[in-house]
């Protein structure tokens, strides 16, 4: 044990700093030498197969952009990992999927059409359904989560908060396997919004797909995170979020519900995710109980990435790990099953080299 | 003061009535009506159970309902009155919501739809169950008549027992008079005799020597598997008990120890063929380091990150040993074969009565080691970083050197449960080391007392050798689980039996587990 002097803890943490940029230095240098290898040298893939993966990378990146938000709104709050927040996505997942199920048995028939059903007669009104119920389900779990589980521990230890929120995750896992079955499910979408179908752009000589379920996904993703902002910037509730994320105490000294607004940060959290589960189950099209906890806890790294408890810091975190996983496993040269390892091997190493995230963390100087 | 019986007894009554519709829609009303039939030992596994019992488990839920709703504080005049009126409130309103789905899902079975393609567990016989083998109108009206009657008189029954003074006293006396002999001091005297605890330690050490011997194979298993698991929550207990920081993805360790020691022994891939008990050495060591690994970067952060970073880990090892990548080097999804089992003075121990003992003896050691640790200078520094870090670091503990040594000595004794279980089971797969394994862990660690010793025996008892008994309930054993984990940290987050501290630390009894937030 050394000792307990001021000078030996700064040149501590000093060394401890420097040892840090070192590691990201020395791993940084070789991924990009290992990247070099493999595109520059190998030319294994041709600029449209990059585009691609590209593409595929933001767009689901914009799914985990969703999904981070939440991480960081209760962390920023709570200090709390909601480690149930996947699951709250994957309830979403299938309030999607059972609108649309319930919607393909309303006959609809046309003139020209006689079989037709209500998703297919109006997409629109359908699509705009399933996201409404998925959002409405997610919302709805993500309030009576934080009632019965996490408020009656507000002055709990962290710890105990975080083994709530696992069990939390257990259960709701669980009971939709239980409910809805472990198989998985196949998403029915209307025509329009046919997965194989969609823009063809030419790139390099070789045709590219840009489907509409991604563009349909990407666009509205990012309409929600500005939606989002605003919220967060200009309205009294998003003053409110940020007064209590700031200092609770004196949030509610200057007469803040704190109460009211952590309830209502789950809610719009929940909403996100719900959001991010019915894309999910349009455009990848397969539903079941295991849906949300790897776009979770990928999520969660996300917002770490960006800097927990920042706002932009999650979407940009969302982003940024939606496209290294699409293009990690080539970039990289190595297997395409191991885009999972790639997601797990970046929260280490942001870990490593910067804890605080691209953009910074934004917590209180409340006792950590 | 009567309306606010009722509304007590209406809320109390929408939550048993979701819960009921929940228990039915995933086909739980089956086994727990399997489960009252096994406790009267009627009723064989897998069969349709009868009737009778399904009554008797919805006249408890209905009765629980009605007891959960009837008024605590009896000081009231009209307090018969109050407990009737919440008891049939609520068992009332449960009743209804039963019977509103047993009518429904009645009807579409009358009418031929299968409601399985959307909700798998509801089943046509367990809809007839629901019915009391009625017509869905009939069926329904039985439930709800159930129902209120069972609310009823469990509120009377319960407002009478407590209110009934010669049943209180009575009882009270009982239990005092218990306490007492127990607390006696002829009896302490007897427990603390220096010769008394010389026998019972004969008589516990020969318990352990006959009783593998006669059990017979199967339930050498299950108590193997037991003791597995007792040595993983002694292990976690050393990170997330007394240093209080929480390890998600323990079960990273425990495949480090098994799959370093599967290669080290099995005849492929690598052919290397090494004893048991150095491979055994090695796994340990190997399940160390990683641990020191994983901590070098985490600790010295926030303490929920090592919770995420270890289950990243745990994640990343399982995809590894899966992917093409590492078929090569480590057998891929088949898993590695014929582990070698252990040998002394080149004989070797392989049946199950063997390995049983292996496991006692490794949980002796580790339960003696976890002792000592408790008690030492580290184990101390440990509780005052769980207590407190910034104090801790002030009374010149090195904190983050402390939390290291945990969590490798965690990893450690992972990495011995590892060995042990791919020792036993001559096979060790990826999918053996799942995050399930990590979940019942902590779920053992934190149901039977987090931080004690006896409270992880207990917990490992209970969470790995119930179900083995309570076979019906295999499927829902997730699902109760995580209610249990919530439910727990929310009444009694210091387990079924707490740590006891000396006197000096009792300002942290408010605080079991560390820190405030």
């Amino acid at each position: 044990m050394d000792k307990p002097t001021s000078t030996s803890t700064q040149g501590r943490l000093r060394l401890e700093r420097y040892l840090r940029t070192f590691a990201g230095i020395v791993i940084g240098v070789f991924l990009l030498w290992r990247v070099y290898n493999v595109i520059v040298l190998q030319q294994n893939f041709g600029a449209d197969t990059w585009v691609r993966f590209g593409l595929s990378g933001l767009i689901l990146g914009g799914m985990y952009a969703l999904i981070a938000i939440g991480y960081t709104l209760v962390y920023g709050i709570m200090f709390m990992i909601n480690f149930a927040h996947g699951e709250v996505m994957m309830l979403g997942a299938f309030g999607g999927f059972f609108t649309f199920e319930a919607l393909r048995f309303i006959p609809a028939p046309t003139l020209s059409n006689p079989e037709y059903n209500f998703l297919n007669a109006h997409p629109f009104i359908s699509v705009l359904l399933a996201f409404l119920v998925g959002i409405s389900i997610s919302a709805m779990a993500g309030y009576f989560l934080e009632k019965i589980a996490y408020r009656p521990l507000r002055r709990a230890p962290r710890l105990i908060l975080l083994i709530t929120a696992i069990g939390a995750s257990i259960f709701l896992q669980n009971l939709a396997m239980l409910l809805f079955g472990p198989q998985r499910k196949n998403v029915v979408n209307p025509d329009i919004l046919d997965r194989g179908a969609g823009w063809i752009v030419n790139v390099s000589g070789n045709d590219v797909l840009i489907s509409y379920t991604g563009i349909f996904s990407l666009v509205l993703s990012t309409l929600l995170m500005i939606g989002l902002y605003i919220l967060v910037q200009r309205t009294k509730l998003g003053r409110a979020m940020r007064a209590v994320a700031l200092d609770k105490n004196t949030a509610s000294l200057m007469g803040v519900d704190v109460d009211n607004v952590i309830s209502k940060t789950f809610i719009i959290s929940g909403a996100l995710a719900g959001a991010a589960g019915v894309m999910w189950g349009i455009h990848m099209g397969l539903v079941n109980h295991y849906t949300g906890f790897l776009p979770g806890i990928k999520a969660f790294t996300a917002a770490v990435m960006g800097g927990i408890g920042n706002i932009p810091g999650a979407m940009l975190g969302g982003m940024l790990l939606g496209v290294i996983e699409a293009i990690g496993p080539a970039a990289l040269g190595i297997d395409f099953q191991l885009k999972d390892v790639i997601a797990f091997s970046i929260l280490v190493l942001v870990l490593i080299v910067r804890p605080s995230g691209i953009l910074g963390e934004k917590l209180s100087e409340e006792k950590l | 003061m009567r309306s606010s019986a009722v509304d007590k007894g209406l809320r109390t009554g929408v939550v048993f009535g979701i819960v009921i519709v929940t228990m039915f829609l995933i086909g739980f009303t089956v086994t727990g009506a399997g489960l009252v039939g096994k406790i009267f030992g009627v009723q064989s596994s897998y069969s349709t159970p009868p009737l009778v019992f399904f009554s008797i488990f919805m006249i408890l839920v209905g009765a629980w309902a009605g007891v959960t709703a009837s008024p605590r504080p009896l000081l009231e005049a009209d307090t018969w009155n109050r407990a009737l009126l919440a008891g049939g409130s609520s068992g009332a309103v449960s009743g209804l919501f039963s019977a509103i789905i047993g009518f429904l899902f009645g009807e579409l079975n009358s009418n031929r739809i299968d409601p399985r393609t959307y909700l798998p567990s509801v089943s046509p016989e367990s809809i007839k169950m629901f019915l009391f083998d009625q017509t869905p109108f009939i069926g329904s009206l039985l439930m709800f008549a159930l129902m209120t009657g069972s609310g009823l008189a469990a509120a009377a029954l319960s407002f009478y027992l407590r209110n009934n003074g010669a049943v209180r006293s009575s009882l009270r006396k009982a239990s005092e008079s218990v306490w007492d002999s127990i607390r006696s001091e002829r009896v302490s005297n007897i427990i603390q005799n220096k010769y008394t605890r010389y026998a019972s330690l004969l008589a516990f050490a020969a318990i352990l020597i006959i009783l593998p011997r006669t059990w017979g194979g199967y339930w050498n298993y299950v108590f193997g598997t037991v003791g597995i698991y007792i040595i993983l929550g002694l292990g976690l207990n050393i990170i997330t008990g007394w240093a209080g920081q929480l390890v998600i993805g323990y079960v990273a360790f425990f495949a480090v120890g098994a799959y370093t020691f599967a290669l080290l022994t099995a005849p492929e891939p690598h052919h290397l063929m090494m004893n048991f008990w150095v491979a055994l050495g090695l796994g340990v060591l190997a399940a160390a380091i990683s641990g020191l690994l994983i901590g070098l970067p985490i600790l010295n952060l926030r303490g929920d990150y090592l919770a995420i970073v270890t289950l990243g880990f745990a994640e990343i090892i399982r995809i590894l040993l899966k992917s093409d990548l590492m078929t090569p080097y480590t057998a891929g999804p088949r898993g590695i074969r014929d582990i070698a089992g252990p040998t002394i003075l080149g004989k070797s121990f392989i049946s199950d009565v063997d390995f049983m003992y292996l496991i006692i003896i490794a949980v002796l050691v580790v339960t003696f080691l976890a002792n000592r640790l408790q008690n030492s200078r580290t184990g101390k520094a440990w509780y005052a970083i769980n207590l407190d870090e910034t104090v801790a670091r002030a009374t010149g503990i090195n904190a983050f050197a402390s939390k290291l040594l945990a969590l490798s000595l965690s990893a450690a004794v992972a990495g011995l449960a590892g060995v042990l279980f791919a020792s036993r089971n001559q096979f060790t797969g990826p999918d053996d080391h799942a995050l399930m394994v990590s979940i019942n862990v902590i779920c053992l660690v934190i149901v039977g007392g987090i931080g004690n010793i006896p409270g992880i025996f207990l917990g490992a008892f209970a969470l790995k050798g119930l179900p083995e008994i309570l076979r019906e309930t295999e499927n829902y054993r997730l699902l109760i689980f995580g209610v249990l984990l919530i439910v727990m940290m929310r009444l009694r987050p210091e387990g079924f039996l707490p740590a006891k501290r000396p006197e000096l630390e009792k300002a942290s009894v408010q605080n079991p587990l560390g820190k405030e937030a």
